[in-house]
């Protein structure tokens, strides 16, 4: 055995020598560092985009209770050597000589906060700093607007329930800072060991406890595990996926959107490893005939080239994978004024992930033109024109299909987004495969009428129509892959913005009284500030669901549980807001009262449907209404947006203040000052540093989705090259003998260039098609993102195919009249 | 040492069933050696082919020192081939990747010889190509490609060598010496000799030679009175 691994390695060595594996070694070196570059970053980004998220939770995983945790809970996470803090919430009225503010006060551990930074001012002439501190025993933090509002300055005292507290620093940045009610009311920060004295928690007291954890990610996962089973109503495990839908939406879209380009850059590296390992089976026809010749059985000549393969895939993966680890390295320098400051380290398990994956593309890729070593004749030594029956393509297919949707789903975890892939490509392989095939044929009839400038060109194509069909597809299939990733790309960047403008709504305006709205529009809009709708805030809380308790089916620390133990915000209005989608059912019409829109995933959560009816309490009465609609909202708009939406009519008469929210620019912060006396009621609040956070995410997103496009663009190149080298040698033989009967050099490359060029053009036209078809179902089933045609792609890429593919085939085939045939021959 | 028995061969083409070889019945003994000759598609290569194990008959059987090959599978005339069997074919088939030592290294490696080098230098060495075994075989000539074929064939020891048109891509004079050492190394080998040649000095030099006419044996049992 030992023997037998020894002679495939020499074998492999001596091929290397002789240059025979050039071509596949590079389009595995070059697969194997697209995923590891790719890999690599994705994994350093994603676990540093986990990181600062941790950090706007303050922590890996916050559990929010009404009440204290038991002690057995906060034993659980001590024996799991977890980090642990508290934090309690709560509103409180600060009175300083005649102002009255209320204020959202943080009452913090000393480990807080375990993740992110927070960020104060000595006095507000200094500048603002990180700090790892919290306020000491007797002291407070505020938020200058507290100042402002009270009259008051950084030495002064507050009275927070019964206790003093003199303000020691002005508070400018909280990581976890919610954007609840609480969270937007002007802020307050204190010591834990002045709660007792402050006497504020009382039973019955509207107070949140937030636990917070960090450690490990293995332990961290344990302990949310053993925590789930152990919620009760009212309690809830946040973390950074369900807490912050801002975000989430964002890393959801990101998420898929990496995985998708590591997949295409997996993808178009396979399919490069295909069209390589296609030649270098071919050009073992000879040495497998001359080994069974010699009395080596079948199994034994597959297992000889199977050794050979998988050092050959191992090396080119480790070399990869080291290629792989230089570029991210020289590319996170590069961009390094744009990445977070500090970027975890690759984990170990990505380059094992990297090495893997090299290893499952060969084999996935090679296993086909492997297995027809199998049916290479003896014979073939007396007659050299016995070519091994080609294998049944299914098989072929089959494999490159089974192997990319393994690591699609691998990549995404998305099993519908492997069913569009399976679907379009196979859609692409059948249905256009079939009509590129007939129509080479059909160029048959075109031979006699073509001049021999272009007629061998044309023969060369129809006349080898399987062998071509192959490269046209493997072109087509990757023009797909490139055409999908950058328009993917360029439309989630272009949606990114829009969603978040340079004009986002900075600030929004609670307890508008329901006489004051309209006259502060008026306002507002002849101050030049653009303000979006106002909407009636009615508080509420759902009870029935059909006629049954609501909780009934509600699943313990689930979305629905947490919206059925609290008062709910609830409006009506007659206009479905811009940013909101009907999903199901339709939006109401005017008079049509008694009905309700609810937001999709409180929906699903709740499992409510159209036409259920739902029971709300609001004061001292029972609403019931029908659902008429279910709707998706986009969260991160910072318009005021709601889950449940009433049909106007059917909230009359009930108390209601008013809610809006309006972009001020950074030189009219002087209008607050104008609103605030004109309109004393009114509480105002900031939300910019929010926006500023998402934007600082999502420029992060940004670079690196246009990285992957880079790496898919290289794979690309590499396509290109084992492509047009796969069917090379039967091309310049062919030409060659074109010149050994007079062929004019002239003569041969207009017929190379008619050969290459049609070859780039049809499947310019092949991968554009198929494209649309892609984009369509991704962009509505994946990255709900709206559906157009892209007529400029249906243009340029038959172009750009028949321009790139037409260059480079002529390149490559340059030797053909710059060498003497005989040279060519000898070594073909 | 090689029994033929009621041999036959039938392809199927656009035109219907075609005969190659009709019920041929050849008997080979050890030591032998022996020429098949023909016009061109008379069926030579083919009979070659069959007695080699190198292709299955439509009809007949073949023995090679007893074993019936016809009632194996593929991976058991390998075997057989591995055990007795030896090729020098038309156009040389050398592994162009290998150099021309790695090329007579091959078998040998196969068999698992831990002297396989040493013994591949020496038998390059025999055969005249002592400074050659570095080569590649597009850095020989044509005779010299061939030189290392022999060499390669005979590394192995066989009991039967088969050749196919070994002289056929060679000048007259190469050929001559590359018949010359053919003949030599299986002297002093005793290995059987099966050749296909349409060269009649070639020929001539052979104890027996087989006429085949349109897939049959026109001259059966005939030998070479030239020799005796």
């Amino acid at each position: 055995m030992t023997q037998f691994i020894r002679l495939a390695i020499r074998l492999l060595v001596r091929d290397w020598r002789s240059g025979e594996l050039n071509v596949l070694i590079m389009a595995l070196v070059i697969a194997a560092a697209g995923t590891a570059m790719t890999g690599l970053f994705s994994d350093r980004l994603n676990r540093t985009m986990v990181t600062q998220a941790a950090a706007f939770l303050a922590a890996d995983m916050v559990v929010t209770s009404h009440a204290l945790l038991p002690e057995q809970w906060l034993e659980k996470a001590r024996a799991l050597r977890l980090d642990s803090a508290r934090s309690t919430e709560f509103s409180s009225v600060l009175v300083h000589g005649e102002g009255i503010l209320l204020t959202g006060v943080k009452v913090v551990t000393d480990a807080y906060p375990l993740r992110g930074r927070m960020k104060t001012m000595l006095s507000p002439a200094t500048d603002e700093q990180e700090t790892s501190e919290i306020p000491l025993p007797g002291t407070a933090w505020v938020e200058q607007r507290v100042l402002t509002a009270l009259d008051l300055a950084v030495g002064d005292a507050i009275e927070i329930g019964a206790k003093l507290l003199r303000i020691t620093r002005i508070l400018t940045y909280e990581p976890d800072r919610r954007g609840n009610l609480l969270g937007l009311t002007p802020r307050v920060t204190m010591n834990h060991e002045d709660l007792p004295a402050a006497r504020v928690i009382q039973p019955g007291s509207h107070v949140h406890y937030y636990f917070l954890f960090a450690g490990d990610e293995r332990d961290m996962r344990e302990f949310k595990t053993w925590l789930q089973g152990r919620l009760v109503p009212g309690q809830r495990i946040m973390d950074v996926y369900e807490d912050r839908p801002e975000l989430g939406t964002a890393f959801n879209r990101a998420e898929k959107y990496l995985g998708l380009g590591s997949v295409v850059v997996v993808m178009i590296a396979g399919v490069a490893i295909a069209m390589a390992a296609r030649r270098y089976s071919r050009r073992h026809f000879d040495m497998t005939a001359i080994l069974r010749c010699l009395g080596v059985r079948q199994n034994r000549v597959l297992g000889l080239y199977g050794c050979q393969l998988f050092v050959l895939g191992l090396s080119a993966s480790v070399v990869g994978c080291f290629i792989g680890w230089l570029s991210q390295e020289i590319l996170v320098w590069y961009l390094r004024n744009l990445l977070p400051e500090h970027l975890v380290k690759p984990g170990i398990f990505a380059y094992t992930l990297a090495i893997l994956e090299g290893l499952v593309i060969l084999l996935g890729f090679t296993v086909a033109p492997l297995l027809q070593q199998r049916r290479v004749s003896p014979l073939r030594v007396l007659r050299r024109d016995l070519v091994p029956a080609p294998l049944n393509r299914s098989l072929v297919y089959g494999a490159g299909f089974l192997t990319i949707s393994g690591l699609v789903w691998w990549n995404t975890g998305d099993s519908r987004l492997v069913l569009y892939f399976l679907v379009a490509a196979s859609g692409v392989i059948l249905a256009l495969g079939g009509l590129v095939y007939f129509l080479l044929q059909a160029t048959r009839s075109f031979w006699p009428y073509l001049g021999l400038n272009s007629r061998f060109g044309i023969q060369q194509l129809s006349r080898n129509a399987a062998s071509n069909l192959s490269q046209i597809l493997a072109f087509s299939l990757t023009f797909t892959a490139m055409i999908v990733i950058f328009l993917v790309r360029t439309d989630l960047i272009r949606s990114w913005q829009a969603q978040l403008p340079e004009n986002a709504p900075n600030h929004f305006a609670l307890n508008i009284f329901p006489s004051e709205w309209q006259s502060m529009r008026t306002w507002l809009e002849s101050e030049k500030i653009e303000v979006s709708a106002f909407y009636p805030v009615i508080r509420g809380r759902l009870i029935r669901i059909n006629g049954d308790d609501a909780g009934r089916n509600a699943p313990a620390a689930s979305q629905a549980e947490s919206t059925l133990h609290r008062d709910l915000n609830l409006t009506y209005t007659a206009v479905l807001p811009a940013d909101n989608r009907i999903k199901e059912g339709r939006w109401w019409t005017y008079g049509e009262s008694g009905q309700v829109s609810v937001e999709q995933s409180l929906a699903e959560s709740l499992g409510v449907n159209v036409g259920d009816t739902m029971t709300f309490s609001i004061g001292s009465r029972e609403i019931v209404v029908t659902v008429g609609s279910i709707r998706s909202v986009q969260w991160d708009t910072m318009n005021p947006n709601f889950f449940i939406m009433f049909s106007p009519g059917t909230l009359d008469g009930l108390p209601s203040t008013y809610l809006t929210s309006f972009y001020l620019p950074e030189d009219k912060r002087f209008v607050l000052n104008h609103m605030v006396k004109k309109y004393p009621s009114v509480s105002v609040l900031e939300v910019g540093l929010i926006i500023k956070q998402i934007q600082t995410i999502l420029g992060q997103v940004t670079v690196a989705v246009e990285f992957v496009l880079v790496f898919a663009l290289f794979a690309g190149i590499v396509v290109l090259f084992a492509a047009v080298y796969s069917d090379i040698d039967e091309r310049i033989f062919n030409s060659c003998i074109l010149r050994t009967l007079g062929a004019g050099r002239r003569i041969i490359r207009r017929n190379q260039c008619v050969e290459f060029v049609s070859l780039g053009l049809i499947a310019g036209v092949l991968g554009a098609v198929s494209a649309e078809m892609l984009l369509w179902l991704l962009y509505e089933r994946i990255f709900d993102l709206p559906v157009q045609i892209n007529w400029k792609v249906g243009l340029v890429t038959p172009l750009a195919g028949a321009l790139l593919i037409g260059l480079f085939g002529l390149w490559v085939t340059r030797r053909t009249v710059t060498q003497s045939p005989l040279i060519l021959i000898r070594e073909n | 040492m090689i029994d033929a028995r009621n041999l036959s061969k039938t392809v199927v083409t656009a035109q219907g069933n075609l005969n190659i070889l009709n019920s041929v019945n050849l008997s080979i003994r050890a030591g032998d050696t022996v020429a098949i000759v023909g016009a061109s598609g008379s069926g030579k290569t083919t009979l070659l082919s069959l007695l080699a194990g190198l292709d299955q008959p439509s009809a007949g059987a073949v023995f090679l020192d007893g074993e019936c090959l016809t009632v194996m599978n593929e991976d058991g005339r390998a075997l057989v081939r591995s055990r007795y069997v030896g090729f020098v074919f038309q156009s040389f088939h050398l592994l162009p990747n290998l150099t021309a030592l790695e090329n007579v290294m091959l078998p040998l490696e196969l068999l698992a010889r831990t002297d396989a080098k040493a013994e591949a230098s020496n038998l390059l060495s025999r055969v005249g190509l002592h400074d050659r075994l570095t080569h590649y075989p597009n850095q020989l000539s044509g005779g010299e490609q061939q030189r290392v074929a022999v060499a390669r064939a005979f590394a192995t020891m066989p009991r039967v060598l088969f050749a196919d048109e070994p002289t056929g891509n060679l000048d007259s004079g190469t050929g001559e010496q590359i018949i010359e050492l053919l003949f030599e190394i299986n002297r002093e080998k005793r290995t059987t000799l099966v050749l296909v040649t349409h060269d009649d000095a070639l020929a001539s030099r052979c104890e027996r030679i087989v006429h085949l006419k349109a897939g049959s044996i026109v001259n059966p049992d005939q030998f070479n009175d030239s020799i005796y």
